[in-house]
Formats: structure tokens, C-alpha cells, sequence
């Protein structure tokens, strides 16, 4: 969005190109380089990035690991898993150029030589390959690691750029578990680099469903008047999965739904939905926004977080006809577990715009199907001509995933002499109607950051007004005396009847996926 | 489903008067399992005897990622007899998702005679409202070019490639651009066919620091295979536009000559090999070499750069493909108006 960023005198043979300006040379060091994250997301992003011609033809990727291994294998590894899940077949010739970028260096996050080695090693690839002293340093190690990696690269001086050339950091969620946390961990990151420089990576944003949020508001007049209080009834942002917790106990059993998803994914969302237009499309003047909006939010005191959010835990039920166990159940998980796999928050927005429209989250775990959407409900036509007895509104709904798109239900006529009304539903597919495929969000996301396009990266301030507003909620939840229950409800369902409860007092309802 | 087209055919012939209620009907057979889509409004029209099948075919693949309603026409200007024959059918793929089939219509007219003068009021009465209407004229142009025609056309695609006489048919396109006050996109799938090679050379460029090499660039050469020189001038007229050089004088042996704002003269040397259109495109700005190449895998573009003599390591980027199909699914990606195009082809108006 922020192309101007790197681009201080236009190349004349750009103009009129319909792709975007290839990133400047530079090298991509990833922390963490053996993980589920680079094989799953990181590497098949970048081959399918160089497959697409978007990589600068002078790019390095250093993966930085613990385990023993050469180059030759590390690349090994990487081509089976990309073969497998790569958005695009993966072509011999193609991959065998992309290998020849990828390298290896073993070494303990917490060993100083392995960071000089580094330095050197950096600099040595810079004069072989040209990547012109540019660095991007990935973290998809464990958030434990993330300091002791932090103060290396400073003690390495590979914080530190010469001039034309530049550094960039990508932190990986979670950025914090509270907000006493997350402002030490950006106290810790900002020891290292600047804010500009970091780059907070929340994959939703990425998504090209959530980026037509703010095309669909801003680039279609018949919107624009009716986005606010006086026509919007409610708003609902629900992203369901089916899937349990898979191998990911130990995190999940510390972070629960409401610090894994809604804290980042699912506000991010409600931002773009509930944000004022920004001055421009530049990174800042977006985020100027989105922490505008996180600021609104009321906030619960203590007393009201029972009255308005409610956290499930499942137990055994089935998934598309297939038994499956409850969480408590699960490895690795605490038998006695208070987690919340399912959490659903009635909020408001304090500012003009939204002034007592209610907005409610859901999110949730061993739910019927995954999807993720966002509907907006709009205030009834007066009762007074052909909708006496109708119920439904009229509503947006823009689907993320899957099947993405929008569709806006109205209401019609059915034929006959009588006149007889009933919801009908105009629908738009991103699938249908372009032909071109979307990128993966993780390639996007690592073409804005080589760019240096922080868009779609979340501020400092943003994360941290997230947490001061999640913060509440936790601490009502780990209150000795008068803590909110936990409610059960079966795998396969849509969580516990509380969740519905919390609409109905509204007299709402959750909208049918 | 009888009309479907799976294999090609025209589908189910209709009356002309009956086009709008046939189509309606095969909606309601198919009601649930498929989805009708449409973007754009897409005719095409040759006046090549065979044209209406071949046109199919590519409408059929072109559809696999370009929801459109097709109006497909095939014209004999020569025959004496009056006649017009349509046809409806529409062309599914399984959407990603995987679920539903997704469907394009085609309608399809033979025109024979006379008649050929209808042309408009075809187009007209079965375009799909409200969507842009992209022309893909694939016969040369004649006059007196349609003035009621072109007033709706946005875009209009052709192939000056394949043109005998560039300038006039040239200036009948423009013509019709001003009178449609320049409403009308052009769109030449000769350029389209360099939107890769372009793209391959411009990443060049993207670091401020290297657009020193812009005022050294002395000397280039552009490969082309047979039948495909316009495809190289058209280049050079690129770089040319782009670089703010002129013409100086176009030298036998294939080389043309520009000047660039300093004065100094720059060679570039046309050179025919057979192959891919445009086979490699080399440019020297002093010791430094940039080089474009059509990989010898076929659909990839080797890009290096490097001093003359060194061991160079070529990156590969997508080549893209000179096939109808692929031309045209381009040219639909893209929006906006093709200035850079004109600036290209005003620079070698006279070579083209």
C-alpha cells in the first residue's frame, strides 16, 4: 500500500507495469529455521515468490538453527516441504535456483560466537551475491528466545546498517501474553531497533479478504453513509475451526482463545470494520486509525466481564460425524485445564460513529465448520408497509475464509399476486470472479516487509492498547473470588448456550455459518 | 445438460429473437449446481472462414480464469447471401473451492452477407449490463469504422502484429479512439507479449543507485524470431519512450540508431533467430551487461547482470507464453489506460 516507501526516484521502465517493484537485494535470516513455521509458511512463501518473479534476483535466505546440519540437507528439507505445501507446484528448474539462495548456520540462540559468525558470514554473502548489506531477520523461534536472539544481533552490531542499506526485524505472534509483557517485550526489541524498523506480523492482515475491508468501505460511495449508528444494528466477527488444539498444548494451555485470537487476529478485523477513513494509504496513517479505534473500546471493569464475555471450554463430541475427544482430553493438556478454547464478547465502540451499536466476537475451537467472517446487521426498514411481520434485516457479510467474499442480503418480492416478502441473497466470490489466485498471506506479508512497507504490520501502540483492554478480562477470569464461570459445551456445536444467551438479552442472534 | 459445451461445440443453435429466453432456460436446468459469473462483456470477431469453432476453444480456456459472457462472431463479408445464425452454450470449471461448477456463457453468431452491417445491434441487444465491453477484433480494420460501435466499446484488443500496413490500420484505431473521445483503451497484444520481457528488464532499474547506467546505455540487441520484428521495434520503442531517446536513423542490417538527451548514440541491433518472438534482449551500459533470455526450459526467463566476460548467475522469472489463450488472460489482468504504449509506438511510428 505504502509503495512510495522505498522508491524515492521512479524507475521509468516501471511505469505502466502492473506488477509491483521487485524488493531491493537483501538477505532474510530466519531464527528458528527448523521449525513447523519455515517449513510450512516461510519457505513455500519465498519459492513461490521467486516463482511469481516478485524476489530481487540478488536474495539470500540464512536459516539460523540449533540442530546440526549442512547446507545440502537444510535445503533437502526444505524442497520436501515445500513439494508439499507450496499454493504452486513446485517446478525442478525454479527450485533449483531458489535452493542455491537458501543457506544454513548452526548455531544456539544464546552463543556469541554464532552471532559473529553470522556478521561475518552476512558480510561474505553480501560481496558474493550483491544483497547490498540489506538484512531481514525473521523470528520464528519461540517468544522465549526472542530476547537473548535480540541482544546477540546488537552485541553482533547486525542491528546497525550502513547507509543506503537497511535492517528490518519481523516478530511472529504471540507479542506478549499481557500487557505488562508485551511492553517488555517492545522495550527488549526497541533496544535493538527502531520501531520502523519491526515489523509485527499478524497473518489475518495479510489475508486478501481482510485488505478489501478497506476497499469495500472506502472505494464504494453507497457505504460510506450508512456505516455508523444510525443504520448499523450490530455487528458480529466470528472465526470458527473445527480443528483441536494439535500438537500446540503447551502453548494453547498458557494462552487460551481469547490471547490467541482475539487480542490480535479477530481485533485486527473489528479495526478495519470499525476504523475512521485514514488520511491516506500510507502504513502510519492506517495504523493512526487502528489505535484509535482499539482506544474506543469500552472498557469492562471488573464486575461487568461475566455480564459480557463468555469463555467455553468443548468436551467430547464429533467433528463432521467423527468422535472426537474434549480438551481436557487431549495430550499434554492440564485434566484439570480452565482454558478457554471458546471465548464471545458483547462490546461497544465509544466514539460517534458507533455509538451503542453492539459488537460481538466469537472464536472458537471443535466448532461445526472454519470459517471467518465478519456481518453487518442494519437497523429494519419502518414496519409499516410489507415487513410487518418479518424478522430478518438486511445484512453485509464479508467472508475471509474460506470461499471469500461478500454477500448482502435483501429483500424481494415473491412472485404472485400477493405481496409476499422474503430475504434473498446477492453474492460476490472472490473465486469466481477473478481469475487469478490469491497469494498466500505469509508472501504478501514478507514482500511488504522487504519492501519496507508497514501496512500491514501492527504498531507498538496498537498491540499494547490490545492487551490493556484484554488484560481486563484475563484478570476477571484468574480472580480468586467471584471469577466468571467456565462453560462447556460439546465439540460439533457453537459453544455454549451462554454464548447465545449474550445476543438474546439483545434480542439477537448468532448469524447460521 | 446437452448445451453445455464440453467439446467445443457451438451449443444449442436458437432463434436470434429467442437468444435472451434460451439462455434463460438453460440457467434454470443447471439451477444449484452451477453458478452463472460474468465480469466483463467479451466479443470477438473474425471475419476468418473456421473462426467461430477455433474462437470457442479459446473462449473455453480463456473462461477457465475470466468469467465473461462471451458474444463470439464469425463474419463472411463476401458471401451474397443474407443470413444470421446464433447460438447459446456456456463453458464450467470447477471452482477452487471445488464445490460448484462456474459458468460463462458464450453466444455465438455467424454472420453471412450484408448482414455483416448489423454487427452493432448484435453486440448491442445481448451485452450483460452494466459491464465494461472489451473488443477483440482479430480482422484487420476497414473503413468506415462504426462510429455507433465504438462509442461502446472500453477496450479494444488486437494483435498489430499481424497487421500489413501498421500506420493505417494505426490511424483507423485512433480515429476511432477520438471519436469515442478516447474512452477506448487500445490494447495491442504485441505489447502484451513484451508485459514479461519488460517486467524482467525494469527490476534492473529499481534501486535508485543503478539508474546512473540509464545515461550510459550505448549499445543493445534485441533477438526476435521470424514474422515477429514489429514485436522488437515495438521494444525499442519502449526503451526509447521510456529513456528519452529519439530516433537518429535507422541503418540497413537491422540497425536502428536514437540519441539520447545528452546527445551521445545508441545502437541497438534487431537480430532474427528463430525461436521464441523475442529470444534475448541484451543491453551495455558501458562495462555493465544486462541481459534478458528465454530459458531453455521453455516458460522462464533467465535475467542477469554482470561485466562482459564474468561468470554470471542468472536468475529465472515467469516468461509468460505467446499462445492466444495466455496473451489474452494477461491483457484481461490489467486496468488503466496503455499510455506507455502509445509513447512506445509514437516513438517508431515509421518502423512499425
Amino acid at each position: 500500500m505504502n509503495r512510495a516507501a522505498e522508491q524515492p526516484e521512479p524507475n521509468p521502465l516501471r511505469e505502466g507495469l502492473s506488477a509491483r517493484a521487485v524488493p531491493q537485494p537483501c538477505i532474510i535470516v530466519i531464527f528458528g529455521a527448523t521449525g513447523d513455521l519455515t517449513h510450512r509458511k516461510l519457505i513455500p512463501a519465498l519459492y513461490n515468490l521467486a516463482a511469481d518473479g516478485d524476489l530481487p534476483p540478488a536474495v539470500a535466505i540464512v536459516g539460523f538453527a540449533r540442530r546440526e546440519k549442512n547446507d545440502e540437507e537444510f535445503r533437502a528439507e526444505l524442497e520436501e516441504a515445500t513439494r508439499k505445501f507450496s499454493r504452486q507446484a513446485v517446478r525442478d528448474e525454479i527450485w533449483k535456483t531458489f535452493a542455491r539462495s537458501i543457506l544454513y548456520h548452526q548455531s544456539e540462540f544464546g552463543d556469541e560466537a554464532g552471532y559473529e559468525a553470522l556478521a561475518k558470514r552476512l558480510d561474505k554473502i553480501d560481496k558474493e551475491r550483491g544483497t547490498r548489506g540489506n538484512r531481514l531477520f525473521y523470528f520464528a523461534a519461540a517468544p522465549d528466545q526472542f530476547e537473548s536472539i535480540l541482544k546477540h544481533l546488537k552485541a553482533a552490531g547486525l542491528n546497525e546498517t550502513c547507509k543506503g542499506s537497511w535492517a528490518r526485524v519481523i516478530v511472529e505472534k504471540p507479542f506478549g501474553t499481557d500487557l505488562a509483557s508485551a511492553r517488555e517485550l517492545n522495550r527488549i526489541v526497541r533496544n535493538s531497533f527502531a520501531e520502523e524498523q519491526t515489523y509485527r506480523i499478524d497473518h489475518f492482515l495479510g489475508k486478501e479478504t481482510a485488505q478489501n475491508i478497506l476497499v469495500l468501505r472506502f472505494a464504494n460511495a453507497i457505504f460510506a453513509p450508512l456505516w455508523n449508528t444510525h443504520y448499523i444494528d450490530h455487528v458480529q466477527i466470528t472465526a470458527a475451526e473445527t480443528l483441536g488444539v494439535e500438537g500446540r498444548a503447551g502453548f494453547y494451555e498458557r494462552a487460551g482463545a481469547l490471547r490467541d485470537m482475539v487480542q490480535n487476529h479477530l481485533l485486527q478485523l473489528l479495526c478495519l470494520v470499525a476504523m475512521e477513513p485514514p488520511m491516506d494509504l500510507s502504513a502510519d496513517s492506517i495504523r493512526d486509525e487502528k489505535v484509535k479505534m482499539v482506544r474506543s473500546l469500552r472498557r469492562f471493569a471488573q464486575g461487568d466481564v461475566a455480564a459480557n464475555v463468555v469463555r467455553g471450554q468443548y468436551i467430547q463430541g464429533a467433528i463432521n460425524g467423527k468422535p472426537v475427544v474434549g480438551y481436557r482430553e487431549e495430550p499434554n493438556v492440564n485434566p484439570d485445564s480452565r482454558t478457554e478454547t471458546f471465548v464471545a464478547l458483547r462490546l461497544f465502540i465509544d466514539d460517534w460513529r458507533w455509538a451503542d451499536v453492539p459488537i460481538y466476537l466469537r472464536v472458537g475451537k471443535r466448532l461445526p465448520k472454519s470459517a471467518t467472517e465478519i456481518s453487518i446487521y442494519f437497523k429494519k426498514a419502518p414496519a409499516v408497509l410489507f415487513n410487518k411481520d418479518l424478522s430478518d434485516q438486511n445484512v453485509l457479510v464479508i467472508r475471509i475464509q474460506p470461499d471469500e467474499g461478500i454477500s448482502l442480503r435483501i429483500h424481494a418480492k415473491v412472485p404472485g399476486t400477493s405481496f409476499r416478502v422474503e430475504p434473498v441473497k446477492m453474492d460476490f466470490h472472490y473465486g469466481t470472479s477473478f481469475g487469478k489466485s490469491s497469494p498466500e498471506a505469509y508472501e504478501r506479508l514478507l514482500l511488504d516487509a522487504m519492501s519496507g512497507d508497514a501496512t500491514l504490520f501492527a504498531r507498538r501502540d496498537e498491540v499494547e492498547e490490545a492487551w490493556a483492554f484484554i488484560d481486563v478480562i484475563e484478570h476477571a477470569w484468574g480472580a480468586k473470588k467471584d471469577a466468571p464461570g467456565l462453560f462447556f459445551y460439546p465439540a460439533g456445536s457453537w459453544g455454549p448456550e451462554e454464548a447465545d444467551d449474550l445476543l438474546a438479552r439483545d434480542g439477537h442472534a448468532w448469524r447460521r455459518l | 445438460m446437452p448445451v453445455i459445451a464440453e467439446n467445443y461445440s457451438l451449443g444449442l443453435q436458437v432463434g436470434i429473437d429467442k437468444i435472451d429466453s434460451e439462455l434463460k432456460k438453460l440457467w434454470a436446468q443447471s439451477e444449484g449446481a452451477m453458478t452463472r459469473a460474468s465480469l466483463v462483456n467479451l466479443a470477438v470477431y473474425s471475419e476468418v472462414p473456421g473462426s467461430l469453432e477455433k474462437n470457442t476453444q479459446l473462449i473455453a480456456k480463456i473462461t477457465e480464469n475470466h468469467a465473461c459472457r462471451a458474444i463470439v462472431i464469425g463474419a463472411d463479408c463476401k458471401s451474397k447471401e443474407n443470413r444470421v445464425d446464433a447460438w447459446i452454450s456456456a463453458h464450467c470449471h470447477i471452482s477452487r473451492a471445488g464445490s460448484k461448477q462456474i459458468c460463462s456463457e458464450q453466444i455465438s453468431f455467424r454472420l453471412e452477407g450484408p448482414c455483416t452491417s448489423l454487427l452493432p445491434s448484435i453486440v448491442f441487444s445481448h451485452l450483460d449490463s452494466d459491464l465494461p465491453f472489451y473488443l477483440w477484433w482479430q480482422s484487420e480494420f476497414r473503413e468506415p469504422m462504426d462510429r455507433q460501435l465504438w462509442a461502446w466499446v472500453d477496450r479494444v484488443i488486437y494483435d498489430s502484429q499481424t497487421w500489413k500496413d501498421f500506420r493505417a490500420q494505426m490511424r483507423l484505431v485512433e480515429s476511432a479512439q477520438k471519436e469515442a473521445k478516447q474512452r477506448i483503451v487500445l490494447c495491442d497484444l504485441n505489447w502484451t507479449r513484451l508485459d514479461r520481457i519488460r517486467f524482467a528488464l525494469a527490476q534492473f532499474f529499481d534501486h535508485p543507485a543503478s539508474h546512473h547506467r540509464f545515461a550510459k546505455i550505448k549499445k543493445g540487441r534485441i533477438d526476435f524470431a521470424p514474422g515477429f520484428r514489429s514485436t522488437a521495434v515495438l521494444f525499442a520503442g519502449w526503451l526509447a519512450a521510456q529513456l528519452n531517446w529519439r530516433i537518429e536513423n535507422r541503418k540497413g542490417g537491422g540497425l536502428l540508431q536514437f540519441i539520447n538527451l545528452s546527445g551521445y548514440k545508441i545502437d541497438i541491433e534487431l537480430r532474427e533467430r528463430a525461436g521464441e518472438p523475442i529470444g534475448e534482449i541484451v543491453l551495455n551500459s558501458r562495462e555493465v551487461e544486462f541481459v534478458v533470455s528465454r530459458a531453455k526450459c521453455g516458460d522462464l526467463l533467465e535475467v542477469s547482470r554482470g561485466k562482459r566476460g564474468e561468470k554470471l548467475m542468472p536468475q529465472l522469472m515467469p516468461a509468460g507464453s505467446n499462445d492466444p489463450v495466455s496473451l489474452m488472460s494477461e491483457e484481461l489482468m490489467r486496468g488503466g489506460p496503455h499510455h506507455v504504449y502509445l509513447h512506445a509506438v509514437n516513438c517508431v511510428r515509421d518502423l512499425l
